[in-house]
């Protein structure tokens, strides 16, 4: 179970370093340019303007893939919730999240079609399938109380990664205004998922359901 | 002539009750915005899904389903009273109307 986690995780991670090497290495003329300016600079003539720093993170369609993949994942462990669980309150759960990272993909799927960027998979986007596929292969051999905590501690880790990688890589890096906004748009309905999971892993180790009241109307 | 008399004065006789108004809550960012809002009996509120997730408006006395993003619900306030509302499918978020 935690080895998926930290395969996502890792994933999530291992996205800055990835992009960053596509990105920011210098060719031979940019590395001309960097040091032609900075001489000129120390120099106090009229320089030309620096030109703004390269980008290290994901560029859009990489985004796009990312945003893709990480909704998915959850999509299909959600899938496989619905159908194992005997707990209500899992199992409501698991059906929001079907139905809210739906939207979300569909919403961006509408979106860079409408941008015409076409997602590109990266190593990022790749763990993320495989990472979620392995998680799902393990909760499959689990059962009733057992696999209700698993999936449940799963969501928990899984969508405090995806604010992390929201938050510090994939909002600071579009660079499309309406992609960046959705972003920045989206995220309230994935924290609230994350406080959603929380309190129901707290009523599952709390050992019943009722705990959960406090988040019904 | 005095049939065109008497729908002004009965015009003029009916202006003192204030024309039924719509009025908008906006959802997004899981908020309903504004999260109270005082109208009056024949008013109109528009509830607009600005999120990317589908949302619903539901209190004892109405009840939306589920309002597609960038979809529209609305409902007229026939009865006074208040009326706390949330999101079936995400119950933390909480509003109320107002009927006076």
């Amino acid at each position: 179970m935690r080895t998926s986690i930290v395969v996502v995780l890792a994933a999530l991670l291992a996205l800055a370093p990835s992009c960053k090497k596509k990105t920011t290495e210098p060719t031979a003329g940019s590395a001309a340019v960097a040091e032609t300016g900075s001489a000129m600079g120390s120099a106090g003539s009229a320089a030309a303007p620096t030109p703004p720093p390269a980008p290290t993170g994901p560029t859009d369609p990489q985004i796009a893939a990312i945003v893709v993949a990480a909704n998915q994942v959850d999509i299909d462990a959600g899938n496989l919730a619905i159908k194992k669980t005997k707990n209500p309150e899992v199992k409501k759960f698991a059906e929001l999240m079907v139905t809210d990272h739906t939207a979300v993909n569909k919403g961006a799927v509408e979106l860079v079609t409408k941008l015409k960027v076409t997602p590109e998979e990266t190593d990022a986007s790749k763990g993320l399938v495989a990472g979620g596929a392995d998680n799902r292969a393990k909760l499959e051999k689990l059962d009733g109380a057992e696999f209700d905590k698993a999936y449940v501690a799963n969501e928990v880790a899984y969508h405090k990664a995806v604010i992390g990688v929201l938050t510090s890589q994939l909002i600071p890096s579009a660079q499309n205004a309406e992609l960046k906004s959705t972003l920045v748009g989206v995220k309230p309905a994935f924290d609230a998922h994350l406080e959603h999971a929380e309190k129901l892993q707290a009523a599952l180790e709390g050992g019943g359901g009722s705990a959960m009241a406090g988040h019904e109307m | 002539m005095k049939l065109g008399l008497l729908l002004v004065v009965a015009a003029a006789c009916g202006s003192n009750k204030p024309a039924p108004k719509i009025l908008h809550v906006e959802i997004r960012g899981m908020k309903f915005e504004p999260d109270a809002l005082a109208v009056s009996v024949g008013d109109t509120i528009e509830w607009t899904n600005q999120d990317l997730v589908p949302h619903s408006v539901t209190s004892a006395a109405f009840d939306s389903k589920a309002i597609a993003p960038h979809a529209t619900w609305s409902y007229v306030a026939r009865t006074g009273g208040d009326f706390a509302y949330n999101c079936t499918f995400h119950p933390m978020m909480v509003a109320a109307i107002i009927v006076r």
